[in-house]
């Protein structure tokens, strides 16, 4: 009789709860990333108030950034020991905390650390998790259920910038930070709504740990296992993807890709009123960056799901990230505001096609289990370019006096970045036609087929599952 | 002659800038230059005058000029602002294709007509006059006007005022026992001294930074001013003015200050977080549930299987059965 387990495993559904899933990742992309560019509103208050030039209240913004992303790998830690659940309320309440006591501060120093350190500790911890808790449901629309998800950083800022000014003009910024600070609990919602599912590969994975460990116990959900062997021994299991030389390679080329895209932002409407445009129009440039990059995070991701796009995601990755280097090496070129146009329209769609790609692509290489924590580690190495990307391209500015040697320099280091990725794919594929050829010689079952492709399958099944299933199946066909 | 004693004293005096002497030594030389021979055209004594007024007295000229057609219906405006005294020239032109001797040049100040003793010049069919005067107090600030009196008459006004000053146009909202600063500023200018008055009402009472420490009034550069008000409380929600004083004038500006209790913004906090809590107790009770309803009908399906192989088992017996009573049948 077969024993029936509870929790039984399952594919990923691909739409019911999963949808749920979107709609929550959604929320928590608005609360976290929307509500950090928009704390820079707040910045001519806290200067009138405190006193304080421009550059001192600046820091603000750039230390909540900074802990977002320096903490993404502490976030998945935690939904992995307890629960995405458990994990994402408890950053909803850090940050929430964060503001309500940043209402009560009385000088920039509490801000830095309320507003700064705990609040981004908070996101942190839920911003990692959620990402990851999508790409569980889905599978054949996983572009587009990203694409959804993330298009939230920039239809929230379109949203709550206005909303936050009015919040000010109405209760100054103490009462603005209080009422942010409500919303921002909405996480709790969001963390909520991601129930947890086993996946067949969890499972398969999870009963190859259990045979290796010593206990022999009921299969249960994930979390309970992870209880009972050792914090050490755990982490090693979840970080070994670290190890395998595509997950090194992505590695290197997010910290370039990063490096080259986040300049852009700052330096966009300097550059725009240094060529001749008015103030307006620099405004409206970025406002079309924007919107475009929503569009960009929402369409690239519906088509890379088609099937004729569905084995051709990473090509699509590179392809998005390579564009966006060749339009800043382009820009410098670019002098007067309908050249800028055009530029603003590509440079924003492909911005967001590739932010979309990031876990898509992460997920391919390190598989669904580890890919909370692979996206803990991506979006680290997001956060030190972050931080010294943008300084050192206003001093390449200072000092040659035009943003021709800064957006050159990004331009390239993006490039590199996709030309890595290209290179290591191609000596992939290179490496596997000629094992492909070794194994097809050597094997001497292998010759009774002739058909190549389950020639391949098959090797494939000696490498996975065990000796005696395949017997099993030899034996059965010679019986026929 | 009696012009050359007039620079002699102007060059004696040695003290440049004196308002009241220059007014004396001004009029001496309007009534010796209307008495002398003009040689030359009314416009270049008058530069002279001038450039020496400016020479000697450290006062700066000013020189504006509005340009008319009998066409222009709406009255054309200058709006000059005017912080130090000067001396200013006004300087009005008309063109026009009809009669020329029907046309009559007049200048006011306000609704005061003034004296007649601007020059007009005619040069093809435009008219050209001007009018200059010094500036030294508030007195002198205010709106003038040329009129070119025809059918209709045409007019052209040259407001003269002193800088405005910025505070800010929105009420500043603030919370009790909180400190607030009220900033007031002049782009390009450069007031002599700035005061605070707060007002509830209709009276001004300016604002004493002495009495306690509640009110600190300061400002980094001199074209700002700040005051710092601490400790506030609910009564000191009202309207308060910044006030620049010039040597030609005042400008003020008003800024509403706005002492809210906390509770105001904890309303919607509290709105907010019950919404929250309210939402994730829904969505938990809904897993609950619907884990719950998986868990009974996993149970059932379990109870079905194992219903399912029992009646398997009997099937089987239930097969020979008939196979039996076939062989029976078959038999027999």
């Amino acid at each position: 009789m077969a024993k029936i387990t509870r929790a039984g495993p399952a594919s990923p559904p691909d739409g019911g709860w999963g949808w749920m899933i979107v709609a929550g990742c959604f929320l928590v992309t608005i609360c976290t990333r929307a509500v950090t560019r928009c704390i820079s509103i707040f910045f001519v208050e806290f200067q009138t108030y405190f006193a304080q030039d421009y550059s001192q209240t600046a820091w603000i913004h750039s230390i909540a950034d900074c802990m977002t992303m320096l903490c993404a790998p502490l976030g998945s830690v935690v939904s992995n020991h307890l629960s995405c659940q458990v994990g994402i309320m408890l950053g909803g309440l850090l940050a929430s905390t964060g503001f309500i006591l940043g209402s009560f501060a009385t000088s920039l120093k509490h801000l830095y650390l309320t507003l700064g350190v705990l609040t981004g500790l908070g996101f942190a911890l839920c911003y990692s998790p959620a990402i990851a808790m999508v790409g569980k449901y889905f599978s054949r629309r996983k572009a587009l259920a990203y694409g959804i998800a993330l298009s939230g950083s920039g239809i929230g800022t379109f949203i709550l910038a206005p909303i936050v000014q009015l919040l000010i003009e109405q209760f100054s910024w103490r009462g603005a930070l209080l009422i942010l600070g409500g919303f921002v609990l909405n996480l709790c919602v969001c963390g909520a709504l991601m129930r947890p599912i086993t996946l067949k590969e969890d499972h398969s994975s999870s009963e190859k740990n259990h045979d290796h460990g010593t206990q022999k116990e009921d299969y249960s959900p994930l979390t309970k296992e992870w209880a009972q062997t050792s914090l050490c021994c755990s982490l090693q299991r979840e970080y070994s993807f670290l190890l395998m030389s595509d997950f090194v390679v992505l590695a290197v080329s997010v910290l370039f890709m990063a490096y080259g895209c986040s300049p852009l932002f700052v330096y966009l409407v300097p550059y725009a009123l240094s060529v001749g445009v008015s103030h307006q129009q620099a405004a409206f440039l970025m406002s079309i960056l924007g919107v475009i990059d929503i569009i960009g995070n929402i369409t690239f991701g519906w088509l890379t799901d088609r099937r004729f796009l569905k084995n051709y995601r990473y090509v699509c990755y590179l392809f998005a990230v390579g564009l966006d280097g060749l339009c800043y090496l382009c820009l410098p070129m670019l002098q007067s505001l309908p050249l800028l146009v055009p530029f603003s329209c590509t440079f924003g769609y492909f911005d967001g096609a590739y932010v979309t790609l990031i876990p898509v692509v992460t997920a391919e290489i390190v598989g669904t289990t580890s890919l909370s924590s692979a996206l803990g580690v991506v979006y680290f190495l997001h956060a030190v370019p972050y931080l010294v990307s943008p300084p050192i391209a206003g001093w390449l500015v200072d000092t040659t006096g035009s943003y021709t040697a800064a957006f050159l320099l990004c331009g390239f280091s993006m490039i590199f970045s996709s030309v890595l990725l290209g290179f290591a794919r191609f000596v992939k594929k290179v490496k596997r036609t000629q094992l492909r050829f070794l194994a097809k010689e050597s094997d001497p079952k292998l010759q009774l087929w002739n058909n190549g492709s389950v020639a391949y399958s098959v090797a494939r099944q000696l490498d996975q599952k065990d000796e005696g299933a395949l017997a099993m199946a030899v034996s059965g066909c010679n019986l026929t | 002659m009696s012009s050359l004693s007039g620079l002699r004293a102007l060059r004696a005096l040695g003290a440049p800038g004196h308002p009241l002497l220059l007014l004396c030594l001004l009029s001496m030389m309007r009534s010796s230059l209307a008495d002398g021979n003009l040689t030359g055209s009314p416009f270049t004594s008058l530069r002279l005058r001038e450039e020496m007024l400016a020479k000697y007295s450290n006062l700066s000229s000013v020189i504006h000029n509005i340009s008319l057609t009998e066409h222009s219906s709406v009255p054309v405006e200058k709006n000059i602002t005017l912080e130090r005294p000067s001396v200013m020239e006004l300087q009005c032109q008309f063109t026009t294709s009809g009669d020329l001797n029907l046309v009559n040049v007049t200048w006011k100040k306000g609704d005061e007509l003034l004296e007649n003793n601007y020059p007009v010049n005619i040069t093809g069919n435009t008219f050209y006059t001007q009018y200059m005067f010094t500036i030294i107090n508030s007195k002198q600030m205010g709106s003038y006007s040329c009129f070119f009196g025809e059918e209709k008459e045409l007019r052209g006004t040259f407001n003269i005022k002193v800088p405005k000053v910025h505070g800010k146009n929105k009420p500043l909202i603030t919370y009790v026992g909180d400190s607030t600063v009220l900033k007031c500023e002049c782009q390009d200018c450069l007031p002599l001294n700035w005061t605070w008055y707060s007002s509830n009402g209709s009276v001004q009472v300016p604002i004493d930074v002495h009495t306690n420490d509640k009110y600190v009034i300061n400002g980094s550069y001199a074209n700002e001013t700040r005051l710092k008000i601490k400790h506030l409380l609910e009564e000191d929600g009202r309207s308060y003015w910044c006030s620049a004083a010039f040597q030609l004038g005042e400008s003020e500006e008003h800024i509403e200050l706005v002492v809210l209790s906390f509770l105001v913004p904890l309303k919607p906090f509290l709105a907010i977080i019950a919404e929250v809590i309210l939402l994730v107790v829904i969505i938990l009770l809904c897993e609950v549930y619907t884990h719950k309803k998986k868990k009974d009908s996993d149970d059932g399906k379990e109870f079905e299987q194992i219903e399912q192989l029992k009646s398997d088992d009997s099937n089987g017996i239930e097969n020979n059965a008939p196979r039996h009573r076939k062989n029976e049948s078959a038999n027999q």
